[in-house]
């Protein structure tokens, strides 16, 4: 089977570009782990414009629903990871089987930043999160870190303030970077403790029970040790739970071969979302465009469909 | 008998009770949010902070791990 296009990701970008290739008659493929990504994950939208609030959630299921009625073949539930060449097309590879198409769009997004500290890995789903959307009322009246002291720490103390009896956000730099509104917000809580110029070094926890399900292999988070960078001191706080908000991570390897990657991993694209290689399209996060937003990635997803459209016409 | 633990607002539950419902596979939906003995349960059960947790016929997956489901439940695509 040859496609036209395959777009490999279900985010803004992905889906809008697939509802724009669908409608320009391509044979499109779109592979994709899961729907949404980031925009999932935020409870209330604001700035969609037609819509005065709405969930992302609900948002992604609208399009995805839209894109369905297109009827494109769709794969979802597959990590794309290798992109290749074969003579004129290319060749997708995802964790089960490859495709083959003429033009490739590359929208990936992309996923939470890791600490790289012990005991981050170890303790994930053991009081180690990165969705407060997901997981705060598991904390009820329990002591909780959030690392990271910008707009998005901020938000998951938003959501973990309803649950939480306390919470610490540990901030590297000087001065927590989220808005003031919000950090008034949650000072009014009387539940919130500022930390700066913290280096977060190591999360420890508790040795697992006898019975726990497969692949569980420890206990629960206990505490938490930062430096204060300061005083060159550390400092052990008890907590039963970590939530990570330290930035954005793009994670585009498995296209390295045909694409110039920037210092932090976004594919380097032009105006009209060329890659260095012709007929490799990327729309949305993972692209090095400067401003990240819902409407944007949407726009570049169109924009990348287009792109695609007249590649694949002047080719003929 | 397959349990549902989640929170109302965690995309990845809603993702997972849709699928359920999409291959007409009958759930308890508990809302650990609402129920902190439900809380404890799953939380003994999967050795886990987090949520979704499936719990089908004792198995215990933990979030939606699509291929696991589908092999204990028997889904094809």
């Amino acid at each position: 089977m040859l496609y036209d296009l395959i777009i490999i990701g279900g985010g803004p970008a992905g889906v809008t570009a697939g509802i724009y290739a669908a409608r320009k008659k391509l044979k499109t493929l779109l592979i994709t782990k899961e729907w949404g990504g980031q925009i999932t994950k935020a409870k209330e939208i604001y700035n969609w414009p037609g819509t005065k609030v709405i969930s992302g959630m609900e948002l992604i299921k609208q399009m995805t629903d839209q894109l369905k009625t297109f009827g494109i073949e769709i794969k979802e539930n597959r990590e794309v990871i290798d992109l290749d060449k074969k003579g004129d097309n290319f060749i997708v590879r995802d964790n089960d089987q490859e495709y083959e198409a003429k033009a490739v769009i590359i929208a990936t997004g992309k996923i939470p930043r890791a600490l790289n500290i012990p005991g981050e890995a170890q303790f994930r789903g053991k009081g180690v999160s990165f969705c407060a959307t997901c997981d705060a009322p598991l904390f009820k009246n329990k002591t909780v870190a959030v690392i990271g002291g910008g707009n998005a720490g901020f938000a998951l103390a938003v959501d973990l303030v309803d649950y939480a009896k306390k919470i610490y956000i540990l901030e590297f730099f000087e001065e927590m970077k989220g808005d003031l509104v919000t950090k008034e917000k949650l000072e009014k809580t009387g539940k919130v403790e500022f930390i700066v110029n913290a280096a977060v070094k190591e999360i420890k926890g508790s040795k697992p029970a006898p019975y726990r399900a497969e692949g569980s292999g420890s206990g629960f988070v206990e505490s938490l040790i930062y430096e204060d960078m300061k005083t060159s001191k550390d400092h052990e706080i008890k907590v039963d739970g970590v939530f990570i908000a330290v930035g954005m991570m793009a994670k585009a390897e498995f296209a390295a071969k045909l694409v110039e990657l920037n210092q932090i991993g976004e594919i380097v694209i032009d105006k009209d979302n060329y890659t260095k290689t012709p007929g490799v399209f990327v729309a949305g996060d993972i692209s090095d465009i400067k401003y990240e937003q819902l409407v944007i990635a949407c726009g570049e997803g169109a924009k990348a469909a287009l792109a695609a459209t007249d590649y694949l016409k002047n080719k003929q | 008998m397959v349990k549902v633990y989640s929170t109302p607002t965690c995309p990845y539950c809603v993702t997972l009770k849709n699928f359920l419902k999409e291959h007409n596979i009958q759930f308890e939906d508990i809302d650990v949010s609402q129920n902190e003995l439900a809380q404890k349960e799953m939380i003994e059960k999967s050795g886990q902070y987090g949520v979704p947790v499936v719990d089908i016929d004792g198995q215990i997956i933990v979030g939606f791990d699509q291929d696991r489901i589908k092999q204990l439940l028997k889904i094809k695509d």
